[in-house]
């Protein structure tokens, strides 16, 4: 696979700009959607464009899970703390 | 002593008011620090448990594991990252120990990176019929997380929830980095598929919105 920065963008196929994705995500530092590179592309391929835009909610969206919205019931720390009351602490 | 930390890696953890004089009284031994420290990270904890494992048992049961474990090393930490973060690399081990003994490949390379075809993300992805219809909310997002085949779920959420590089995960999963990054973007494409159609989605287990 071609360096993007030595290839053509505007005439890529979707296939091939679907092979650069993962790594455009990882090393974009910003939106793939608002990447000026990708201007005419994005305006050729509606749909590249629009997978990408979906693939950023997805991504986005995900950091709102990392808030939690569940609890473990009581039994978990009674548990914990019976079986921390014979625990000698082991010091690294 | 302590290590001077690095700032980059309280981005995603910011140090909880209380935090930092609970462990260091959990250290010297005292339970209520040590209680204190179980009440504040619970409920990440046994949430990051029930996403890797599907199971509320199964989550409890590890969540004790995990505190039980973080009792027993709390002594080895040194400030280096953010505490949030030492605890869920801790735990996120933990569970994978326990499914590796169970015996379920679910972690396993080729299982990881080669899901059967029918949970493989099809290939047609760029076409409109797969296009999101509008934004997507936390409980759908969240059912559709579940119904990811066990590889792609858990590199997305160690991921793009947990907030982990791919080095780490590499490191966790026992595979490459650039195997990590594919089975992310096989992962979001496969969730965007579920997403369309989100009334198919099955409730999660152990969820809130199942109990309402």
């Amino acid at each position: 696979m071609k360096d993007l920065a030595t290839r053509n963008l505007d005439n890529m196929t979707p296939s091939e700009f679907e092979a650069y994705l993962p790594e455009l995500f990882e090393n974009g530092g910003g939106k793939i959607s608002e990447d000026p590179r990708f201007v005419n592309f994005f305006h050729s391929n509606p749909n590249c464009a629009a997978l990408v835009r979906d693939l950023e909610t997805i991504a986005e969206q995900a950091r709102s899970l990392f808030e939690p919205t569940e609890e473990p019931s009581d039994n978990v720390w009674s548990n914990i703390a019976n079986k921390l009351k014979d625990e000698p602490r082991v010091e690294e | 002593m302590q290590t001077k930390p690095n700032p980059g890696f309280f981005k995603r953890n910011p140090p909880i008011a209380g935090e930092a004089e609970a462990i260091e009284a959990a250290k010297n031994g005292d339970p209520e620090a040590f209680s204190r420290l179980y009440a504040l990270h619970k409920r990440r904890v046994y949430t990051l448990c029930l996403r890797m494992l599907g199971n509320v048992s199964e989550a409890e049961d590890m969540t004790q594991e995990a505190f039980l474990h973080l009792y027993r090393k709390l002594g080895s930490f040194r400030g280096e990252s953010a505490f949030s973060t030492w605890l869920h690399r801790l735990t996120v081990n933990l569970v994978l120990m326990h499914l590796r003994k169970k015996g379920l490949q679910l972690v396993s390379l080729e299982e990881t990176i080669n899901p059967s075809e029918e949970d493989a993300p099809k290939r047609d992805f760029g076409s409109r019929d797969n296009m999101l219809t509008g934004s997507v909310d936390r409980v759908t997002l969240e059912r559709a997380v579940a119904s990811l085949p066990p590889g792609y779920r858990m590199v997305f959420v160690l991921h793009d929830v947990e907030g982990f590089e791919h080095n780490e995960i590499a490191s966790m999963l026992e595979c490459s980095t650039g195997n990590s990054k594919s089975q992310l973007h096989k992962a979001r494409l496969k969730l965007r598929e579920l997403l369309r159609q989100p009334q198919d989605l099955p409730p999660v287990a152990g969820l809130t919105e199942v109990s309402r």
